[in-house]
């Protein structure tokens, strides 16, 4: 794309670490610390905050004026013993920032360092994302911290508690294991979901991250500065063992891909779950892999769909709807609209991802939400973040909310957009902002 | 390019080391959880609201684009400054410099929204790659025909106090006293210095001033206009009112133009009431100062009388009051007003001498909430078991979870609690939070232990 100017106006990006923050959190036990100033943890925290009304347990090494002239390799040394020594967590989950990766902080020999003085924290596991400010966006910095938490804690033994076994059948055979690799555009309502799906072909299921139970707003007895609720450390154990892994987003394809060269487990990638065609595709392949039939309750979801389709197919043609989201998200809602017959106006991405440019009818561009202003005067629809309203008021467009943050309209988090059912909802909720 | 901490006022008196008291300047400890922010923030807390002015932070995503239109400061005109502009600085900016880039987007964001001025935020990444935002801004300024102004505010300078001081520095150096025409003081003028307009709380003490004749110059910076901060210097009074994070700049305004300075809240009855008479004091006008004396009185029975209901729902309930800058002190008398007792208080983002104001305001048995993490914050809620929370929004969720009521009266709020109007709202908020039925609900077991009666329960809802 040929750069418009040098400036980003009205943002659709969020940080890195922001994504990063956002992959910890589905990991029970975990403490996330930000190597940054303490205005980089403090920002995230009050973004997340007002997307998902959750308290976001967020740490810092909290960097001043000498760090940066020092550097900051003691203080992220100092910062781990701090918050293993006050919070006791399972696991430490470190994420670099513009500030450390600027004067290249070598996180990797500090925590070697640290281990030679602390022979005691020799065992807790610490997972090192590298998430520098000025690469990416949300998605980007999500991607690199599963991989992060894969290649550290996938297949090892060696962190604390013991191998645990699969869960063994009446019949004496194991319950096998299929592991799913969700790329932030999912919801913890769409996860939700998934886990569902996959558990109903006969599947007991690992997720990684796990937001569907850490960050889908329960009201806990008690909030606390660790993650509570999200993958488990065993459960990272026993990757290995799984059957297959399933992952979705184009993001999420190098996580899957290291966990079949690294322990050979079939991996599958879905770039969507939202529409029939993606869900079609999905199911198949969980009941080829499962050899079982597919069960009645999907089957009936998706003659719904299909029932859907034909009532409001006239409704959806033909409508011009511009799109400014996170790449994968962007994807998703955009090829679902495509095969219902609505026209995509603009598709402008956050970032360009790490993972292959997936394809829509129009080429997909890099650009922020002063782009989607300038483009969106002749579509009939906005689908964009909560701070897509500038440009929706503007336009007098209509302005149907998605992505991160969305923090004007209840209950986003929770809402489900994939499957049959989901996306029966999507067109629902499409249709809903369009009248 | 470096700034000069010690033009800051830092050290205004001696250090007050109180446990709980908030250090200026003091280190967070690495991965103690404190959750201060940084001077980036401050800067941004202070100038933002300026609304006729673009904002353009040269620094990478992180920096606007998590925070970018995310207070709730109101304007009545220009929605120019809640665009998120940034620079976005990427790899090649960090390898190469970003001066160029931030050059061209000065110029484009000059084009494109034609402000009236244009404030360019440093960040930590362009100050450690060397840019020099100062010497971009000095020249671009030259090919244009706005004030192009730099604010030397990389978070790693400190807290978010430094950076209001920071900001305060810059208003007065580069836009205080740049209006053309006559110096000549306004007579019954003030700036409220300090003031954002969150949730419109400036809207809600206007009526006031205006009723009894005092004209407000500007607000610094809520609902302000650039042109209208140019000639702040022409007021006859700054009233300060978030506390001492401007002090660096009523001080420099009054030796450099006269103009005294008092402190004040408009948070509460009694404290509204105090300063409209300090202000009616101040400004020596003897009429004014009876014409307030009378119309103050009448106000305060006039909200007395109106609150009285919800006095009567809200009294003897116990809270815990966490927040910063002059509500430490003024939510104090503003909760005590309707009767409500505080268990504990603490602070983050204020100075000491805001610190030792609420301290000697609150009852000596009250507890001072010394661990400002969460942890140290959800401890003191389990020990203390608060019929209430009254706190910022960065601990609305945290509190939830804790099954206690909340009020957030943080930069996040929807609804204006400043003046008598706003004692009102306040009120009123307050005692839908505490009496919603929602809390009987997340309290009770379900299912129901044994020897619990499905209709005990329901009549303690």
């Amino acid at each position: 794309m040929t750069k418009l100017r040098h400036y980003n106006g009205n943002p659709q990006k969020n940080s890195p670490a922001l994504g990063a923050t956002l992959a910890y959190l589905g990991v029970n036990g975990l403490l996330a610390l930000l190597h940054g100033s303490q205005g980089c943890s403090s920002f995230i925290r009050l973004q997340l905050s007002r997307h998902y009304k959750e308290p976001i347990p967020l740490n810092s090494t909290a960097l001043l004026e000498e760090s940066v002239i020092f550097g900051g390799w003691d203080h992220l040394k100092k910062g781990i013993a701090v918050a293993a020594d006050k919070y006791k967590p399972q696991i430490i989950g470190v994420m670099s920032s513009g500030l450390t990766e600027t004067y290249g902080d070598d996180m990797v020999s500090a925590l070697a360092s640290l281990r030679t003085e602390r022979p005691d924290l020799q065992d807790l596991p610490v997972v090192l994302a590298g998430t520098p400010d000025y690469i990416g966006s949300m998605q980007e910095g999500y991607q690199r911290t599963v991989e992060a938490l894969l290649m550290t804690l996938a297949g090892q033994s060696n962190y604390g508690a013991g191998k645990l076994q699969g869960i063994p059948k009446a019949d004496g055979a194991e319950i096998p294991s299929v592991v799913l690799l969700p790329g932030c555009h999912l919801t913890p309502g769409d996860v939700d979901e998934l886990k569902e799906i996959v558990s109903s072909f006969g599947f007991k299921v690992i997720t990684v991250p796990d937001l569907s139970i850490s960050l889908d707003g329960h009201a806990e007895l008690e909030a606390a500065p660790v993650v509570q609720g999200g993958t488990l450390l065993e459960e990272f154990q026993r990757l290995p063992e799984c059957k297959a892994c399933f992952s979705f987003g184009l993001s999420m394809e190098k996580s899957g891909e290291f966990l079949k060269n690294t322990f050979g487990v079939p991996h599958v990638n879905f770039p969507s779950l939202t529409g029939l065609t993606a869900t079609d595709k999905f199911i198949l392949t969980l009941a080829e892999i499962s050899g079982k039939e597919i069960p009645e309750k999907l089957l009936r979801q998706r003659s719904r769909l299909l029932d859907t389709l034909a009532d409001y197919h006239d409704a959806l043609g033909g409508q011009k709807v511009a799109i400014a989201l996170e790449m994968d998200l962007l994807y998703s809602l955009g090829s679902c609209l495509v095969e219902v017959g609505s026209e995509i106006s603009v598709a402008l991405a956050a970032s360009l991802g790490a993972g292959n440019t997936p394809a829509l009818p129009i080429p997909i561009e890099v650009g922020d939400l002063e782009t989607l202003e300038e483009r969106a005067g002749q579509s009939n629809l906005i689908i964009a973040n909560s701070n897509g309203r500038q440009a929706a008021g503007a336009l007098k467009i209509p302005h149907l909310r998605a992505g991160l943050p969305v923090f004007d309209r209840a209950g986003y988090p929770q809402k489900c957009w994939i499957g049959y059912q989901g996306t029966q909802l999507f067109l629902f909720d499409t249709l809903n902002s369009l009248s | 390019m470096f700034t000069n901490l010690t033009k800051l006022d830092l050290k205004d008196k001696q250090c007050m080391s109180d446990a709980g008291s908030p250090k200026l300047c003091m280190k967070a400890l690495p991965g103690e959880g404190a959750e201060r922010s940084c001077a980036y923030d401050g800067a941004r807390v202070v100038l933002m609201p300026i609304t006729d002015v673009a904002h353009l932070v040269h620094g990478p995503i992180a920096c606007a684009g998590n925070s970018w239109d995310n207070r709730g400061a109101r304007s009545s005109g220009s929605q120019l400054f809640r665009r998120g502009l940034t620079t976005d600085i990427m790899e090649n900016d960090v390898i190469y410099g970003g001066e160029l880039k931030l050059r061209e987007s000065i110029l484009e964001v000059a084009a494109k929204h034609n402000p009236k001025a244009i404030f360019v935020y440093a960040t930590c990444v362009s100050s450690l790659i060397g840019d020099d935002v100062d010497k971009v801004c000095r020249d671009v300024a030259a090919e244009l025909t706005i004030p192009v102004i730099s604010v030397n505010c990389p978070g790693f300078l400190g807290d978010k106090n430094i950076g209001n001081r920071i900001a305060g520095e810059v208003l007065f150096d580069r836009v205080i006293g740049t209006a053309e025409g006559t110096e000549e003081k306004i007579p019954l003028s003030i700036n409220l210095i300090g003031e954002y307009n969150i949730a419109g709380d400036l809207w809600g003490v206007l009526p006031d001033l205006k009723n009894l004749g005092i004209k407000l110059q500007t607000a610094i910076t809520g609902d302000a206009k650039f042109d209208d901060i140019r000639s702040a210097h022409r007021a006859s009074l700054n009233v300060l009112i978030c506390s001492k994070s401007l002090t660096n700049l009523v001080r420099k305004m009054e030796i450099r133009y006269g103009i005294p300075f008092i402190e004040g809240s408009f948070y509460g009855i009694h404290d509204t009431s105090q300063t409209l008479i300090s202000i009616a004091k101040a400004l020596n006008d003897p009429d004014l100062l009876e014409r307030t004396l009378v119309y103050v009185q009448k106000k305060e029975e006039e909200t007395r009388q109106i609150i009285a209901g919800y006095k009567k729902l809200l009294e003897n309930k116990r809270a815990i009051l966490f927040t910063g800058g002059v509500k430490t002190w003024s939510m104090v008398s503003t909760l005590a007003e309707l009767g409500i007792n505080i268990l504990a208080g603490g602070t983050q983002n204020s100075t000491p001498e805001d610190f030792q104001r609420m301290k000697e305001l609150m009852d000596p048995t009250a507890q001072i909430i010394e661990d400002t993490s969460s942890a140290g914050f959800l401890k003191i809620i389990a020990e203390k078991k608060p019929d209430l929370i009254v706190a910022g929004g960065k601990t609305k969720y945290l509190a939830h979870k804790t099954r206690t009521p909340f009020l957030d009266i943080n930069h996040g709020r929807k609804l204006p609690y400043a003046g008598y109007q706003g004692m009102i709202t306040f009120a009123e908020a307050l005692t839908r939070t505490v009496l919603s039925p929602v809390w009987g609900h997340l309290k009770g077991d379900f299912p129901p232990r044994e020897g619990e009666l499905q209709d005990d329960k329901a009549q303690t809802l």
